[in-house]
């Protein structure tokens, strides 16, 4: 297991070509840094000191060979140990985030994301930046070190020992302050682990925060790990600093020994100066590899402190081996036993106790009771989420214990009690279950995938087909030229005009010509056209001169800016004190990213007059003006004279741009595809003009009878497949994540389906249709267990369970348990028993 | 269009719904700003004679105010089982606002009906912004269960003596 590795087990494993690539570039290195030494002495000795010119030349052509050599093989040893550290950091970030996926759910319960966070993602650099340096670092500067002593012996004995004797007291006293430092270094990690926890835990509970203006109460819990990560940190700091100076210190007193001694030897004669000379700079030469040794030394205990923390945290054993060894997962049928299941979690509380099973495939079982009986837990112990701790589970004779993850997928579909939708496409989401199962390898991968045909069949059965095909003809499409796509959808038009015109007219507002269009923005309603320009599409046209002109000329421009006063002005009084939601923004002409700057605006605008705004500002206002669209944006009323101005408008705009720049717009009309409009917008030649689920669904069904005469049906319900469902999928419904989950389930096709509470956020209708599917289409090919949440929905089921306190008190088929006039009975007609 | 749901000349919708809400009990006791920001966030509908507004066991999640019109409440969806009649300046729903219900009865339009309509989902992200306004609205709830109770108590009940065994919803 990873977590049981010591830190060496990476420096061990790094790349070792690289590696003995690196140790033959140190060895050059090194000889490169000692000769400029002999270089200087035979300079002041020799060449100086004999005043011969050409020796002169010649030595310092070596030293300088030797320096430029010695830099390019630094950065050389530098690009190599950054690779190897690097490689290394990415295979350790890799192995421990699959290591701790693996770990039990009950562990996910106390440890939080900040942590895996910060682990993953700062805690184990440090490693990496270590095995990138163990060998370079401590190689080439022990080699260097070793032979500059050398040098310096073979200059002179006496000197050499005197500036030597330096080191060993160095190497006695910082040890000391980095056990210092380490235990300052200990803690922080730990007083780290618990403001992100903090961070992690606030930010999550945000709501309630909110909701009991706790804010206080949060800041100072947040406050005192700031507090006492900043005195830790201090102490931290001072100690590393501390065996710097330390070090630094010791390393300036050998000059100071070389005055001394070898100055009174030089005087006396004994000593040459030349020699002097080489010794001084050999001795300040020492100061750089010792210095880049402490470094390591300090590196290598940051390190070691933080990944020994790192694995002590995620060092904890996942419950089950993921792929099974020498056999290929186990296909199984449906055939479940419980013999004496509990489940005892620390604490020694039971929260199964007892359970005895017994399903024959294709069976469908509803487990009910109230909450906290252990319908969960138990549906969660039979699908391996949680490991049982009494009895046994088993399926087909396998118990469930010993089966791999990957056995478990194979065979098993869950939909859990709070289903997660990832970020992604629909059909991405759709497919999450097959691709898990499949070998990315597969040559056949796509065939193996339920087809396009599949994926239709299960969104029908869970009810969430016309909500795709709602977010398909939501979409706008790159038509991209596709001229017999926008020929038939300019089909259905005319035939959605013909057949349904009149009776939507209440729902819908249709492009006309010569009705002011309460549905568009204003610059729709005087462009009435689809931009082909990027000058003119609506973000610029308040900076567009062409339109400004038009604006003067049409005499709109004054009232729109007050126009846009008055929306600013009336947003910012009712927004301006909230803090904001995307929710709080889909009336307002006002985008949530642009709120700030308009609150500004308003408060420096206060009551002055229009006249006084700099450009700027102007363009402000008359974007917003511009944008204004009376159905939608409800805090300010457009004037009936201003209305009429602007369908006048109309005309001339369309007049005036034909003349200056025919090819800026394609117009609006009931032949043409407009490209800038949704799928539905085309259709419908218009827009929507309400949000009521009622009218919308109406519109639909209008449209899909017109679909499908076209062929189109099944096209736009795969263009809806590709919506973006939004992290987490928060732009989806509670009632549509529950369907995408249910139909990611069914899709699996597994002997086994586990439903915890699995349509709890429908409506009756969609309700009933699963449970209706799930009689019809599941009975007898698949192994339901269900944890029921409503009991109007167990009579179809060929067993009903009641749990209490984690035992199972009833069991038998729901007709049996209501003559029986037992627990369901009494759950079922509840209070109204005693009546 | 119906004219109410025209932008009255000057008047803007939100100007409207703000004198609305003013008006309705259980929103008449708070501040300002949030009876803005409910009059800003609450949208329209309108109902031809015949739709259902809402029907029994729908998981409704919206209150209701009525500008114009009329609606009967149902049971069963049965017309000849109707309750009782809503009128312009009738409002529906509050308990909606607080908690998930399904609805006992249903709404159906009897005239041409025109709606205020406050979504849970709104209210409650209205009410993050201002907690304290929370209890005063329960508080107006609470005053309209037990009126509602007084009222059957002294009024009705002692006509039908079947009836009174299940009298006591106050003491919920």
């Amino acid at each position: 297991m990873i977590t049981k590795r010591p830190i060496t087990y990476w420096i061990k494993h790094s790349n070792k070509k690289l590696q003995v690539i690196l140790l033959a570039v140190i060895v050059v290195t090194v000889a490169t840094r000692v000769l400029p030494l002999e270089m200087q002495k035979k300079i002041v000795n020799e060449a100086i000191g004999m005043r011969k010119l050409h020796l002169l030349y010649t030595y310092c052509g070596y030293y300088f060979a030797a320096v430029v050599l010695a830099s390019a093989l630094k950065y050389v040893i530098n690009i190599l140990q950054t690779y190897i550290g690097q490689q290394s950091l990415a295979q350790l970030r890799k192995e421990l985030y699959a290591h701790i996926l693996t770990l039990p759910l009950s562990y996910f319960r106390k440890a939080n994301p900040g942590m895996v966070v910060s682990a993953l993602v700062s805690e184990v650099a440090p490693t990496g930046e270590l095995v990138g340096m163990s060998v370079a670092v401590s190689v080439t500067n022990l080699l260097t070190l070793i032979a500059f002593a050398v040098y310096l012996f073979y200059l002179n004995w006496i000197l050499a020992a005197l500036t030597m004797v330096l080191y060993p007291i160095i190497m006695l006293v910082v040890p000391r302050l980095q056990l210092r430092t380490n235990k300052a270094n200990k803690a922080r990690v730990d007083v780290t682990r618990d403001l992100s926890s903090s961070i992690n835990e606030a930010i999550t509970g945000i709501h309630e925060v909110h909701g009991n203006g706790s804010f206080g109460i949060e800041n100072r819990k947040y406050g005192d790990f700031v507090d006492k990560l900043f005195r830790i940190r201090i102490v931290w700091i001072l100690y590393k600093h501390g065996v710097k100076v330390l070090n630094n210190f010791f390393q300036n007193m050998g000059p100071f020994i070389l005055f001394i001694v070898g100055g009174w030897l030089a005087i006396h004669g004994e000593f040459d100066l030349g020699a002097l000379v080489a010794f001084l700079s050999a001795n300040e030469k020492l100061y750089d590899p010792w210095k880049e040794l402490m470094d390591f030394y300090q590196v290598y205990q940051d390190a070691c402190t933080r990944y020994e923390r790192v694995m002590e945290y995620f060092d904890v054993k996942p419950e089950s081996v993921l792929e099974p060894e020498g056999r290929e997962p186990y296909h199984l049928q449906g055939d479940i036993a419980c013999k004496n299941l509990g489940f005892t979690v620390p604490g020694g509380i039971q929260l199964l106790k007892q359970v005895n099973l017994d399903l024959k495939h294709g069976e469908q079982l509803a487990l009910v009771g109230f909450s906290g009986s252990g319908k969960s837990t138990l549906a969660q112990c039979i699908s391996q989420l949680y490991a049982y701790t009494q009895g046994s589970v088993e399926i087909c004779g396998n118990p469930v214990a010993d089966m791999t993850k990957s056995d478990l997928a194979h065979n098993v579909a869950i939909v859990a009690q709070s289903p997660f939708i990832f970020d992604g496409t629909i059909r991405e989401n759709l497919l999450y279950g097959c691709r898990a199962i499949l070998p990315p390898d597969d040559p056949d991968y796509e065939k193996k995938l339920p087809s396009r045909d599949d994926l239709i069949a299960a969104v029908q059965q869970v009810g969430i087909f016309a909500d795709i095909l709602r977010f398909g003809m939501n979409a706008v499409l790159d038509t991209d030229g596709d001229k017999e796509l926008t020929e038939r959808i300019i089909r259905i038009r005319g035939n959605f005009q013909r057949d349904f015109g009149k009776n939507l007219a209440d729902a819908v507002e249709f492009f006309e010509d010569n009705a002011y269009l309460q549905y568009s923005s204003v610059s729709g309603n005087l462009t009435f056209g689809h931009p082909l320009k990027k000058e003119f599409k609506p973000q610029n046209l308040p900076s567009n001169p062409f339109f400004r002109e038009f604006l003067d000329q049409a005499q709109l421009t004054n009232s729109l800016l007050s126009l846009g006063r008055e929306l600013a002005s009336q947003t910012v009084d009712i927004l301006g004190n909230l803090s904001l939601d995307e929710a709080f923004f889909r009336q307002s002409p006002i985008r949530i990213d642009e709120f700030n700057e308009y609150k500004d605006l308003v408060r420096r605008l206060g009551d002055d007059s229009l006249q006084k705004l700099d450009e700027k500002d102007r363009e402000r206002l008359l974007r917003l003006g511009l944008r204004y669209t009376p159905g939608k944006h409800k805090m300010a009323a457009l004037p009936a004279m201003m209305q009429n101005l602007i369908l006048d408008s109309r005309a001339l705009f369309m007049q005036r741009i034909s003349e200056t720049d025919p090819d800026a717009y394609s117009f609006y009309r009931s032949d043409k595809y407009i490209d800038s409009l949704s799928i539905l917008e085309n259709i419908l030649f218009g827009r929507l003009k309400t949000e009521s689920p009622k009218d919308q669904e109406r519109i639909h069904q209008s449209l899909v009878q017109l679909l499908i005469e076209e062929d189109l049906l099944e096209r736009v319900l795969e263009i809806g497949m590709e919506f973006q469902v939004g992290a987490k999928g928060d732009r989806l419904s509670g009632g549509q994540r529950q369907k995408l989950a249910i139909a990611r389930a069914f899709l699996k096709n597994s002997p086994i389906l586990i439903m915890d509470e699995a349509t709890s956020a429908l409506d009756n209708a969609s309700q009933q249709r699963i449970q209706n599917i799930l009689e019809s289409k599941w009975k007898g090919r698949s192994t339901l267990i269900a944890v029921a949440h409503r009991l109007d929905t167990i009579k179809g089921y060929d067993k009903v369970a009641v749990m209490k306190a984690g035992k199972i008190i009833e069991m038998g088929s729901y007709g049996e348990l209501m003559n029986k006039k037992g627990v369901l009975h009494e759950l079922v007609h509840g209070a109204d028993a005693g009546h | 269009m119906n004219s109410s749901t025209e932008p009255t000349q000057g008047i803007s919708e939100y100007q409207d719904n703000l004198e609305a809400f003013r008006e309705i009990p259980f929103f008449s006791g708070l501040p300002l700003e949030p009876l803005k920001v409910l009059a800003y966030l609450s949208e329209r509908r309108r109902y031809n004679p015949g739709d259902v507004v809402f029907a029994k066991d729908d998981v409704d999640q919206n209150a209701y105010y009525l500008l114009e019109g009329s609606a009967s409440l149902l049971v069963n969806g049965d017309e000849d089982a109707k309750l009782k009649v809503f009128k312009a300046g009738d409002f529906i729903g509050a308990l909606s606002l607080v908690g998930d219900m399904k609805r006992l009865f249903s709404l159906k339009a009897t005239e041409h009906l025109s709606v205020i309509v406050l979504s849970r989902e709104l209210f409650q992200k209205t009410l993050e912004q201002f907690p304290d306004i929370l209890y005063k609205f329960l508080e107006a709830v609470v005053d309209g269960v037990y009126d509602w109770e007084k009222r059957l108590l002294y009024k009705h009940a002692m006509a039908c003596t079947a009836c009174l065994p299940h009298l006591g919803v106050t003491l919920v």
